[in-house]
Formats: C-alpha cells, structure tokens, sequence
C-alpha cells in the first residue's frame, strides 16, 4: 500500500508473526513464519494455501487458540473503538471477555457442529446476544435477536428450529448470525465453505461479501480458490508456513496473474485452467529447508535461492514472474 | 458392465433416499454424477460398491446379479471394486501405518507376498516418497492420506472405482494430481469411474459424462401423493 | 525481538497447568510402585506368623516397634497390612483382567454381529445388571468355601458388564466408519475386520475400564471380607482387619481401623491418578496437539 492510498486505518496489524509448536525430542514445527499483513474495516482478506500450510495456525493464534505446545511471536494488533490490543500477549482473561465474540467474531469450519444441538436457533442466538451486549431478558433481546438473524439472512420463521432441522446453508447462515450477534469488527471465517455444495458455497460466499460491506473486515482462510475469487479484495498465498504473495485479489486471478511460481502453479490446478497438478508434495514444516521452501518445486529456481526471500512488493521470490507477461514472452522469444 | 436398476434404498423403508435410481456404467467410462449435498448420491454410491442393501432393485455386475451385500457379498465381488469417500480422516484406519493402510487389501485377501512389489509400483504413482509410507494417519495431511488411500483402492486392480466426493477435502494441486492418477489407471486397465461430486467444474473436467442427480429417478418422483 | 521472544503468559500457565499433570502422574506411579514393592518384597524377608498373639501387647498404638500399632490380639498391624494389600491386590488385578477378557469378549461380539445376537447379549447384561452386584457376589461366594479364588470369581463375574457396555458401544460407533467400508470392499472377513479393526480401536478404553476397575475389585472383595463370606477369618485380608477392628473403635483405639482403611484409599486414590493420566492420553484433542 501506497501512502497515497486512502484507505482507512487498520483494523489488524499482524507484523512478524510466529508461531513454533514445540514437540517430543527436542523438535520444533515452523507453523507460520514472518506473517505480516494489514486488513482494514470494510475489506476482506483471503489466506489461500495447501492443507498443512499453517493457515489455520495463523487463525487460531490470532484468536489465542493455540495449544499448549505452541509458542507464538511477533504483534497481531486489532486496533478499533474498543482501543488496541496486542492479540498475542494479551492474557486469557481479557481475550475470552472482551475479544473473542466481542471484538472477534469467529465463523466456524461447520456450522452443524457448531450449534448445540438441543436448543432452537432461537435461544441460542438470545442467550449469544445477551452474553455479548448486555441486553437483558425481555422484548428488548427478543427483538435484538430477531434483528440479528435478520442481518444473518436468516429467516425469521426459522427461528424455533433445532440445527439438525435446518439445510447446510441454514445452519451456515445461523452460525453467521451467531458470529455477528457482538457486532464484532473483525470476522474471522475458517474454511466456511468446506464440505458446502458450489452453489452453497456461492451463497455463503455472497453473504460474508455483504458483511464486509457493511463495514466488517474479514479475514477468511480456504484452500477453495473459485471461493476466494469470489470473495476477496486482497489475496494471501500461504506456502510452508510464509506468506509467499499477497496481492490484489483482481490483478492475482486475472491479469496479469500471480507472480510468484506457487501461486501460479496452484492456479493452473483448477479444473477450469490447466488442471496440472503441482510437481512433488510441499515440504513439512518440522524440517524446512534452510533457503526458499518451494525451491525444490519450482522451475525457475537457480542457486540464489538456498537463501531465503523477503517479501518485496508483495510477492516473496528470488526469481518472480515479471508483473507484465508480455514482456515476459519477449524476454524468452 | 456395472449396472443399477430401478434402486430403492435408504436408513428408513418409509422415507428410502432413494426411489428407483437406474444408473449404467461401461468399463473404460468416467461417469460423473452431479447433485447437492444430501440426495442420496453418496447412497447411491455405497449401494453401487455393494456396502449398502438396497431395499429393491438390482445391481448387475459384469451380467452376474449380486446377491450379497457388505460382508454377505462374494470376496469376488467386493474386490473389484476400489473406493474413496470424502473424508480421508474416516477412511483410514488411525493405527496402521501408511504402508499396511495400502497393502491391508492385500493381506486380508492372502496375497501378502505382493505387497512389497505393490508399494513399490503405488506409492510413486500417487506421490507418496520418503518416509511418508511408515507414518500413522495423524502425522500426515488430509491430502497425503487421501493419497495413501487412492494407493488401498488401486492396490487389487479393481474393475471399478468409486469416487465419493473423493477431492471435496483437498486443494487444487493435491486434486489435480489424485483426478490424474484415477484417470492414469482407467486408460491402462479400462476400468470403470464413478465420480460422485457437486462440483460441476471439475466433474465436466474429469469425466466422459457427467449425469445430473435429478435425470436418474423416474420421472416426477411424487411419493407423498402415493 | 528480544522482549517478543518470552512465552506469552497463556502459554506459561498452560504449561504450569501441564507440570500439575505431570506431578499427579508420577505420584500415583510412585505410590504404586512402592506398594507393589512391598507386596512383593516384604513377605519375602517376614514371613506372617498367624500364631504371633501376644495378648500382653494387644491394642497398642503405634510406636517404633509396631509402626501402625498393634491388633486385639497383639499381631504387629503394618505387617497385616501389608499382607492385606497382598491379597487385595492379587483379587484387584486378576479380577480386572479376567472381567475385562470377557466383558471385552463379549461386547465386541454383540456389536460386530448387531441384530439379534446383539439384543439377546445386551438383554442378558441388562439382566446380570439388574441384580445389585454386592448381592449377586454375595449369592457366588456362598457357592464355594471361603479362598481367594470364590472371591476373584465373584468380583470377575460381577464386573464384566460395565466393560461389555463400554466396548460394544465403541464397536458400534466404529461399525458406521468408512474405514470399515474400505475394508469390506479390500476383501477383508468379518472375522478379520473384528479382529484387526474393531478391536484394536477399542483396547485403549477396555484397558483404561480395567485400571479403574481394580480399586473397585479391591473393594469389593474387602466388603465381602468384611461380611465375612471372603477369605477365611484367619487371613490378613483388609476387610477382616476392618471388621475385627470395629469394637475397638468405639472403645477409641483408632488404629487398628485407620490404617487397614488407609491401604484401601491411597492405592485407590493412586490408580485413579494413573487412570485419569491415561485417560488425558487417550483424548484426541490432546494426541494431535498439533493439528495444522
């Protein structure tokens, strides 16, 4: 971002995010590296990458979720009317009372499993609402709730329900509502769409887009790449536990495309593009290598890169495709 | 040939899944079969692999009708088949090591003298290298293990393959890459697939047809009105 | 950096949380380890004398040369004590495994075969379950003349059902895996999917019924000495200390009570230590810390 830009100061400020999870014999796991990345109120960032490439470890150290066997380090700073906190070293305490629902709203990977079972839609979104906003038993929540399931695309008649009565898309939906009966800033969608029919997945898609619209920033994390097009204003490719591009959602799945090597084999794997599987299998983040980690399955790797790249300009490469392509065919005819 | 008539079958004979499904498949095809997420295909798919029995209807195997369904079904029979379902997690047993997950097929049909020879060939076509094969599911990703459990349905050679939402879990690599192993061993053996999946884009991509859920029942299903 | 690179307080108190965990385990492996050592070692080096009555030094309390006192007939309590666990644990153990084979047996059989073999097992549990089992141990041991193997009997064919529910409960959520459906179409038997499927899974959750199970054995064949329809009076058994030891309570000899007490809840309170460490080891959440 340029300093020209105008957009509206960061809602999350994530700079040298790490996280190490420590584990028998003295090894260590390099879940997420370096992570660093701004999402400002009314835009929605998508973190794309293989399973295992550590996404969702970045998710749930931004949430304090991490198991006891993990270390996390660097800032994560969510900075909006509630003042600023550091989501990695704040305490336990203040995160599950005034973060995680409140300032946080976290959409889960299956709705299903994510509403108990035995109570409508209806009590739980009440109960949600009142834990968060105060409001107490009466019309007043009632009417507050209604409201939420409204925003949600819910429907209200629906309402008296019990989850295993709803569709997939239902129960996405009230899950959503869940998520946003806080009125929360920031919304934080992992895997939202996984196991979810295309035209679900559109819907849902839709629907988050809507959010952000309104005013929410979204961090959504898929491996589903036709979703994240669907969706995304700015685009983060995670390999290895690095960001290795981060890019403007409309430049990396048009023109001129990704520029680094990964992102844009992993594009030419969609079934509607050349649907080649990348070459070899990511490497595991217990024994990465010294230099660049996708090096072993890149084509354009040259000796430079046994040392590591820095994220420049958005993209982390020693060799990265040049952001024109025609010069590119110019430089090789 | 691998032929469904006229299928009913369910979890409940009042409300079957399914009513009277037809759904023929010649050896060599890569049929797809599209349709949402609840209507019965992932049925339909099971009652085809002879794990689920369906309630009437018949399957024809190759012109012999089967008689048997699950464990009631001939060795013969349940072994030419080769399945994948959506969630590698629930596929593999979670204590046997990459390795005996593929060759298991193998040794519980006596034939163990194969397996070295068969891990050899499989675990390079579907890319699991080093030390992947003596890991347990829980030291690998979804897409590894969905790897490992592409090698268990290929490791007898079966006439059939079903693919039950098989890449609904993975990336786009790792799905890309297992679409080309399944279609690697159709053009060699001329087996038969059977993609069961909701995304269009992908089944029109991999398959010879795709058919639509909604174009296997007979017309107007209105069972409530019977 | 330097400030960034001190664990976050969260991972500190998890971790303090896990030292707890930690210490709780050795302790009860501890206390247990010496006490099988005691079992073993101490009727090596000091043989039981039944004779030893010393009328003259009866109902002492405890001192340098009787450490836990001694009995109403003078017989040294530490040393009784001992041989009482002895016996205890010999019933505790072999009970467990033998309720534990057969409740294994027997659950994994109902449910791999479903239908009716399943109805007609889990109807006989429930009936086996609907008598008190106090009772139904009781009605065993009257059958046979008073020793250690009536008692390992009663306690075994008393305690099986809870193991049987467990495990058939565990096969049956099993039975619908798709793991299950791979194997079938593998070519793999019935028999084969039981045995190298269906069983291994539910090992873990037997074993850990069998752990737990001991101290209840442990009890109950002390209720049973207790009732005097377990071991022979003259045997040290903890049951008998306890039931000879009632009229000297009300006279305020405490001893002779508290410690035959004693060896029955700290090896009690030690085995459910354990088992609760096992039981943490075999959530998954906690197997698959990492999960990414």
């Amino acid at each position: 971002m340029t300093a020209a830009d105008p957009a509206p100061a960061p809602l999350l400020t994530v700079r040298g995010l790490t996280v190490r999870f420590r584990m028998p014999r003295g090894r260590s796991v390099a879940a997420v590296t370096d992570a660093a990345f701004d999402l400002a109120p009314g835009s929605c960032l998508v973190l794309v990458g293989e399973s295992g490439c550590g996404k969702s470890v970045l998710a749930s150290a931004l949430l304090g979720l991490l198991p006891g066997n993990a270390e996390a380090t660097g800032t994560a700073r969510l900075t909006d009317r509630h003042g600023s906190t550091d989501l990695l070293t704040a305490p336990e305490a203040e995160l599950a009372r005034t973060v995680r629902g409140r300032r946080i709203g976290l959409i889960p990977q299956s709705p299903a499993a994510h509403l108990t079972p035995v109570r409508t839609v209806r009590s739980q979104l009440e109960e949600t609402v009142r834990e968060l906003t105060g409001t107490p038993r009466g019309t007043a929540l009632r009417a507050a709730a209604v409201r939420t399931a409204a925003r949600a695309a819910f429907p209200a008649d629906h309402l008296d329900r019990y989850p295993h009565q709803l569709s997939g898309g239902l129960a996405q939906r009230a899950a959503t509502a869940l998520a946003l009966a806080g009125d929360a800033p920031l919304l934080l969608a992992d895997e939202p769409t996984t196991g979810l029919d295309r035209e679900l997945v559109d819907r849902t898609t839709d629907e988050l887009r809507r959010h952000t619209r309104a005013g929410h920033a979204l961090l959504m994390i898929t491996h589903d790449l036709a979703a994240a097009e669907r969706i995304a204003d700015r685009v983060a490719v995670m390999y290895a536990g690095r960001i290795v591009e981060l890019a403007d959602a409309r430049r990396f799945f048009g023109t001129p495309g990704p520029r680094h090597p990964y992102a844009r084999a992993l594009l030419d794997a969609l079934p509607d593009r050349a649907f080649t599987p990348l070459p070899g299998m990511p490497p595991e983040l217990g024994a990465l290598p010294p230099g660049c980690a996708f090096a072993a399955r890149c084509d354009r790797a040259t000796p430079a890169c046994a040392t590591p790249p820095a994220l420049r300009d958005g993209v982390a490469c020693h060799h990265p495709v040049p952001p024109d392509r025609e010069t590119d065919h110019a430089r090789t005819a | 040939m691998l032929e469904l008539r006229d299928i009913i079958a369910g979890y409940d004979r009042r409300t079957p899944v399914l009513r009277g499904v037809s759904l023929t498949l010649a050896p060599g095809e890569a049929v797809g079969l599209l349709g949402p997420s609840g209507c019965g295909k992932s049925t339909l798919a099971r009652v085809a692999a002879l794990l689920h029995r369906p309630d009437a209807g018949t399957v024809v195997l190759d012109g012999t009708p089967a008689r048997g369904w699950r464990h009631r079904a001939p060795r013969a029979q349940r072994t030419a088949f080769g399945v994948l379902f959506q969630q590698p997690r629930l596929s593999a047993d979670p204590r046997l090591r990459l390795a005996d997950l593929i060759a298991e097929p193998l040794r519980a049909t006596g034939r163990p003298a194969e397996v070295a020879s068969r891990l050899d060939e499989l675990a390079p076509l579907v890319g699991l290298g080093g030390d992947l094969l003596t890991r347990r599911p829980h030291e690998v990703s979804d897409g590894q293990l969905q790897r490992a459990c592409l090698a268990r349905a290929l490791v007898l050679r079966p006439r059939w393959l079903i693919c039950d939402e098989m890449t609904a879990m993975l990336d786009a690599s790792t799905t890309a890459a297992l679409v080309a192993v399944v279609e690697t061993y159709r053009r060699e053996t001329g087996a038969g697939v059977l993609a069961v999946g909701h995304d269009r884009t992908l089944l029109h991509r991999w398959c010879d047809r795709t058919v639509h859920w909604t174009d296997l029942a007979p017309a107007p299903a209105n069972p409530g009105a019977a | 950096m330097a400030s960034t690179t001190a664990p976050a307080p969260r991972a500190r108190a998890r971790r303090a949380a896990g030292a707890r965990h930690t210490l709780r385990l050795r302790a009860s492996a501890a206390v247990l380890a010496a006490l099988v050592l005691a079992v073993l070692l101490v009727p090596l080096l000091f043989p039981l004398d039944q004779q030893a009555v010393d009328l003259a030094g009866k109902l002492r309390p405890p001192s340098a040369a009787h450490p836990f006192g001694t009995d109403e007939v003078g017989r040294d309590l530490l040393l009784r004590c001992v041989y009482g666990l002895r016996v205890s644990l010999l019933v505790g153990v072999v009970a467990a495994l033998t309720a534990t084979v057969a409740g294994t047996a027997v659950g994994a059989l109902a449910g791999a075969l479903g239908g009716a073999a399943d109805r007609t097992v889990m109807r006989l549990v429930d009936l086996f379950s609907s008598v008190p089992h106090l009772l139904l141990g009781i009605f065993i041991v009257a059958m046979f003349r008073p020793g250690v193997w009536p008692v390992i009997l009663s306690v075994a064919l008393t305690h099986w059902l809870s193991t049987a529910r467990i495990v058939r409960a565990e096969v049956l959520s099993l039975r619908s895996r798709p793991y299950l459906d791979a194997a079938l179409t593998g070519g793999a038997s019935r028999w084969r999917i039981t045995v190298r499927h269906l069983l291994p899974a539910v090992l873990p959750q037997a074993g850990l019924a069998a752990v737990l199970m001991v101290p209840h054995a442990i009890w109950h064949e002390s209720a049973l000495s207790f009732l005097g329809l377990g071991l022979p009076a003259h045997e040290a058994s903890l049951g008998i200390m306890a039931n000879a030891a009632r009229s000297s309570l009300l006279a305020g000899d405490w001893w002779p009570t508290l410690f035959p007490g004693l060896f029955l809840i700290v090896p009690t309170l030690a085995v459910a230590g354990l088992a609760g460490a096992w039981r943490e080891r075999l959530n998954p959440r906690r197997r698959s810390e990492l999960t990414l």
